[in-house]
């Protein structure tokens, strides 16, 4: 058999992805939706209608924000967790070990299980809190930080163990000889520590933030978007055109646009991941 | 044979290089062969024949009717945890017993029952025969042709029992299940797209044992009743006087919402032949979008803009909320024997008239739809039938079925459950000539709609109501007419 017959499944597998992601791309050039079930080509007038929806950058805004305050929270909790862990004694292993349940609940059940603590009238929070019936977490002012926290609460560990392991597979030898000639902690930390835990704080960070850019379920079954628009991400944009107004090909244009806006991103982050492991590589020498 | 050697990177790579620009254009010809056959934009699964629904399949029936005519077979049946769907789940056996034909009923939550129905009916599989739906949805589904016209169903007689007596069902419900899809048309025109099957007026439920212990008299207009919400709200002991729907969604408006609004005189579209014009920036309807906002605040759950049907039910049965604004079947069940906390406490009225005595009423008809790429029709009707046919449903109103669609089942067996319901029966009575679906019939409703509930909720945020029903109004006007 030749050798290259062994990477048939893969190239399947590549054409089955690229097949439906294609046939999406060519959705955003039609008139397709329920109402519209024999489409025509239209050009580019779905690109110039979503872009001209002034709830698209509304939207892209909220994202933005989303995924940039959810990932610096979840790398600066994260890293402090895992340095915490780090040390080897019976509580930090049993943390360890209980920092991974939240990670075992499917989001929208987080969603849901959260949703029910926010409640004025029944929630938990409020009584924990004691701040009385009509805290709102989920208003206007509160909707968008409340979903944050949500995300904070369900993906921290996830840094905390990645950098845990970055921390445990660092060469002992640099941190004795700092040890030996009399460095502090957060010399060593600076200096030592961080320069070589960097590729694997920012391997965290890209795969953080570019699933916050693709938030959905959570802040879905939280808020729905609401109040408003307060809460409306590009892919819940999305979903309401495609999956609500059953306007595929306007929704597509949506998820087109979003996959753009990720890719280009993960480029970006790739390029800075590449020179921190360059860098990092130098550090540990 | 290859020779492989180890990178950089420590992976074992052929050394003969692909280029990126020979990879590139082996996968951009992969890629252009399904975009090449997709050039027919088979829409949904649907191949070639996109938007042409499928052959009505009444016509194929012949002969004398006979329920055991298709023994044997089976169909699949997709339906929404609900008190209908429970009161019917043990009498299937019968069905079962009756026809010979096996039933499977797949369970999908209310919040992503319709988002499973619109991915399976836009792929056109036909995999759920029979599914349960709502009547605006009917607006949605009947256009692309996913639903079945039901009327040669019904009128052939070698497929329909002659004692179905279609009739029986009230003929406002059979009318809001009836739509031509035309702009300008009322319901009750064009195609029988579902048959009703359980249903729902959108009343006022209260604690009564509350009411009675402090005398309080049942508010006529809708001033007194937001004097009495508010009066009734106490946050330091967690109970408010009433609750109402205010997520982010279509179903906020259908229930009190529409219901008060109609009353006071609002409207939501008028129409000039085939032209309509979005009419929720009226005067009428400003000052009245104004006072259910401030009901919202002053007296209703905190947490308004998060609050669906099971919230609202919950807040009454847990003693939290005083009053509830929305469907009677949906607090029926909080009156039930060890459902709730205050249960036996509860009782109905039919909410505050309008200004004009109105009590126009707000309906929501669960009912059961026949999927038009089904492959197994017959049995199908045979199913639809049985489920909205008066044996069956005077045995599920014995359980936790409100509201049968049936005059015979509700004049005759549900009556006689409804002893220990304060107050339902009376109300029932006194809104159900008024009762109808008060929405202007439209195929945009689910995103129109939905966006009625954001302007809702941004009022609630502080947006200045006028400006922000205008604003609402004009792009209604322009969605709509699209």
């Amino acid at each position: 058999m030749r050798p290259y017959l062994l990477s048939v499944p893969a190239v399947l597998l590549i054409i089955g992805i690229l097949y439906a992601f294609f046939y999406g791309v060519y959705y955003t050039v039609l008139n397709y939706a329920a109402t519209n079930p024999t489409p025509t080509f239209i050009g580019v007038d779905n690109y110039r209608s979503v872009l001209g929806d002034t709830l698209f950058w509304r939207s892209a805004g909220t994202t933005l924000l989303y995924a940039v305050a959810a990932t610096g929270l979840e790398t600066v909790l994260g890293v402090a967790i895992a340095l915490l862990l780090n040390r080897s004694t019976l509580i930090g292993k049993t943390f360890e070990r209980l920092l991974i349940l939240p990670l075992m609940i499917a989001p929208v059940i987080a969603g849901v299980i959260w949703k029910l603590m926010f409640n004025p009238q029944f929630g938990v929070l409020n009584h924990v809190l004691g701040l009385g019936s009509t805290f709102d977490w989920l208003s206007k002012d509160r909707a968008l930080a409340s979903t944050i926290l949500v995300d904070v609460w369900i993906y921290t560990p996830f840094v905390a163990i990645l950098v845990l392991a970055g921390i445990r597979s660092l060469p002992k030898e640099p941190f004795e000889a700092s040890d030996v000639d009399g460095a502090n902690w957060f010399y060593m930390f600076r200096r030592l520590m961080l320069p070589m835990m960097w590729p694997y704080i920012l391997v965290a960070v890209i795969f953080r933030f570019m699933d916050c850019l693709k938030v959905f379920d959570a802040v879905y079954v939280l808020t729905a978007g609401g109040p408003g628009v307060t809460t409306t991400t590009l892919q819940i944009g999305a979903f309401e055109d495609s999956i609500t107004n059953l306007n595929y090909s306007r929704g597509s244009t949506y998820m087109f646009l979003l996959w753009i806006i990720v890719f280009i991103t993960a480029r970006y982050l790739v390029s800075v991941l590449g020179k921190a492991q360059r860098r990092a590589a130098g550090a540990g020498a | 044979m290859n020779e492989f050697t180890r990178s950089e990177s420590g992976l074992h790579v052929p050394t003969k290089k692909v280029t990126r620009r020979s990879l590139l254009a082996a996968m951009g010809g992969a890629a252009t062969v399904p975009m090449l056959y997709g050039c027919g934009v088979g829409t949904g699964g649907g191949g070639g024949d996109a938007g042409k629904a499928p052959e009505n399949g009444a016509s194929a029936v012949t002969g004398s009717f006979d329920w055991k005519a298709l023994k044997g077979q089976s169909i699949k049946i997709l339906q929404t945890p609900h008190p209908y769907q429970q009161a019917f789940q043990p009498l299937l056996k019968d069905f079962t017993e009756l026809t010979g034909i096996e039933v499977q009923a797949d369970l999908v939550a209310e919040a992503d029952y319709f988002t499973k129905l619109n991915t399976e009916l836009a792929g056109k599989t036909g995999a759920h025969d029979v599914f349960m739906t709502g009547a605006y949805f009917i607006w949605q589904y009947g256009p692309p042709g996913w639903m079945e016209d039901l009327t040669p169903w019904i009128k052939n007689s070698s497929a329909t029992n002659d004692e179905y007596d279609f009739e029986d069902i009230y003929e406002g419900l059979r009318t809001s299940t009836r739509w031509d899809f035309e702009k300008g048309s009322a319901l009750g025109t064009g195609g029988q797209w579902a048959i009703p099957w359980g249903f729902e007026t959108n009343v006022v439920a209260y604690n009564k044992k509350e009411f009675d212990a402090r005398g309080i008299a049942l508010p006529e207009t809708f001033d007194d009743f937001i004097q009495l919400a508010t009066d009734l709200t106490d946050r330091s002991q967690n109970r408010y006087g009433v609750a109402f729907r205010g997520s982010k969604s279509w179903a906020t408006i259908h229930p009190g919402f529409m219901t008060q609004f109609t009353r006071e005189g609002g409207k939501d579209y008028t129409a000039e032949g085939t032209t309509y014009t979005a009419a929720m920036n009226s005067d009428k309807a400003v000052e009245f979008t104004k006072k259910w906002v401030d009901l919202a605040k002053n007296a209703g759950p905190t947490s308004w803009t998060t609050y669906d049907y099971p919230q609202c039910t919950g807040d009454l049965g847990n003693g939290n909320a005083m009053m509830v604004y929305d469907a009677d079947s949906a607090t029926y069940p909080k009156q039930k024997a060890g459902a709730s906390a205050q249960a036996g406490n509860l009782a109905w009225y039919p909410g505050p008239a309008g200004p004009d005595g109105s009590y126009a009423t707000n309906l929501w008809t669960w009912s059961l739809a026949m999927n038009a790429a089904s492959k197994k029709k017959q049995a199908a009707w045979l199913f639809m039938q049985w489920a909205t046919g008066k044996d069956a449903m005077n045995k599920a109103t014995a359980s936790t079925f409100a509201d049968p669609v049936r005059a015979s089942v509700f004049d005759g067996s549900f009556k006689q459950t409804l002893g220990g319901f304060p107050g339902y029966l009376e109300t029932f009575e006194k809104v159900i000539d008024s009762t109808k679906i008060q929405f202007t019939p439209q195929t945009k409703f689910f995103e129109t709609t939905e966006d009625w509930a954001v302007a809702l909720q941004d009022i609630y945020s502080g947006a200045d109501a006028k400006s922000r029903l205008d604003e609402l109004a004009k792009a209604n006007t322009t969605k709509i007419n699209a």
